[in-house]
């Protein structure tokens, strides 16, 4: 076991500190040291996409990405896609509306790659839509929802 | 893992190098999947705050791409026709999300033999820059990357730069990748092809490189076909010059993707195809 870093990470707006090994994923910091559960532990070997956070506006995956790297980045959540007690984000109302979930566990990853698609400007069409959603798997297999929720979301959001 | 250290230079990074049992970090999407279940051990060396490592700056002789740039910030990148089987490699790289943060450095030291920048940078001569404390070297690609993740890379050198030499042959550019996986996205290669073509103004052309990957520990340059092609017209038919001959060098494997036969017979068949689509690039 290694000596333990004291690090200081800015999520979803707030510094946080926290003490952790420094072989500890961003993924794990979020979900077992800051309590920020929405970041879903699927496969934690990257391939699966439900661990999606952004990091300085792009979305990465926090499962392979160690939390001391991005020290002094910003990081934000599912939880911090809108301020505390705000309405949904625009990408959110559309996979409410467009039912675009089954189990939903891939889903707080499938918005976070969404809004950063949406951002990204590779949401033009079903296809683009397709194509750059591919790191997001949904075993319950919603695809066609979903990408009806991100068309639907792009339009608004434009 | 004994230690994490953000170095926030080269020359304090080559320091640290130099002591015994350090392991480089840069995007870090391959640092976990390639332990498997093993602990990681030593000393942690991340690269990602040291300035100048990240970003592409295109000189009259030679154009650099820094280590730690990440396939995103390639593929956004103006470059040369010559770079679009890169681009393209990139944009294959598994998904978004790790095109974000994988970096081109860290893709030639993993030497997987699916790496899907390999075969591109083949076909562009690429040479790597490797830095130590003590001295500063380049080594053409084909001879960094040795076999099965193992590299030319010594314990003390960190991989700072990839360089690529500006097209010598006069003509028209044209650069082509394919990659064959069973599915679309989200996949490693069974086989894939980088072909980059100069076609010169008589319309045949002027040089060829192509080069085939995941087909051999290490991904291969054509040499054969390559000398076959030149002052071959540049047209659609141009694929057909390759022959099973060509590829005669390559030793696929068989493994939980495809059998070497398949591998072999695919192969073939992308070279074919990939050389037909430069071919139509170079002339449209």
């Amino acid at each position: 076991m290694s000596k333990p870093l004291k690090i200081k990470l800015h999520v979803n707006g707030v510094a946080r500190e926290l003490v952790i090994e420094p072989r500890v994923t961003l993924l794990d910091a979020l979900r077992e040291h800051l309590n920020l559960t929405g970041s879903k532990k699927g496969c934690d070997q990257g391939q699966c996409g439900a661990c999606t956070v952004h990091v300085d506006g792009e979305r990465v995956l926090a499962c392979l990405t160690l939390a001391a790297q991005v020290e002094g980045r910003e990081i934000t959540t599912v939880e911090g896609l809108t301020p505390d007690g705000a309405e949904l984000h625009p990408v959110q109302a559309a996979f409410l509306k467009h039912d675009a979930f089954q189990c939903g566990y891939c889903t707080p990853g499938q918005i976070m790659s969404a809004v950063a698609c949406i951002r990204e400007g590779h949401a033009s069409s079903d296809a683009e839509i397709r194509e750059y959603m591919s790191g997001n798997l949904c075993r319950c297999g919603a695809y066609p929802h979903i990408v009806a929720a991100v068309r639907e979301a792009r339009e608004a959001l434009s | 893992m004994n230690a994490y250290i953000r170095p926030t230079n080269l020359a304090e990074a080559t320091k640290l190098r130099a002591k015994a049992g350090s392991k480089i970090l840069c995007g870090g999407t391959d640092f976990y999947p390639a332990l498997g279940t093993a602990q990681p051990q030593g000393t942690i060396i991340d690269l990602t705050r040291i300035a100048g490592l990240d970003g592409i700056s295109v000189g009259p002789q030679e154009i650099r791409i820094g280590a730690c740039t990440s396939w995103t910030k390639l593929i956004a990148s103006p470059l040369p026709p010559a770079f679009d089987a890169l681009k393209a490699a990139g944009r294959e790289v598994g998904s978004i999300q790790i095109q974000n943060r994988a970096t081109i450095g860290g893709n030639l030291c993993n030497a997987s033999p699916a790496a899907d920048g390999v075969p591109p940078l083949l076909a562009l001569e690429a040479e790597v820059e490797l830095a130590s404390a003590e001295a500063m070297r380049r080594l053409a690609l084909s001879d960094f990357i040795l076999g099965n993740r193992r590299t030319a890379l010594k314990s003390d050198e960190i991989l700072t730069a990839i360089i690529v030499p500006q097209q010598r042959a006069r003509g028209r550019a044209s650069s082509t990748f394919a990659k064959l996986g069973a599915r679309h996205y989200l996949v490693i290669s069974i086989a894939m092809v980088a072909v980059n073509l100069v076609r010169g103004d008589d319309g045949s052309v002027a040089d060829a490189k192509i080069a085939v990957g995941a087909c051999s520990a290490v991904a291969q340059r054509l040499r054969a076909l390559e000398a076959d092609l030149l002052g071959k017209p540049v047209a659609a038919e141009l694929g057909r010059s390759a022959e099973a001959r060509h590829l005669a060098d390559l030793s696929p494997i068989d493994d939980v993707r495809a059998t070497g036969t398949y591998r072999r017979d695919a192969a073939l068949l992308l070279v074919r195809r990939v050389i037909g689509e430069c071919a139509k690039g170079a002339s449209a």
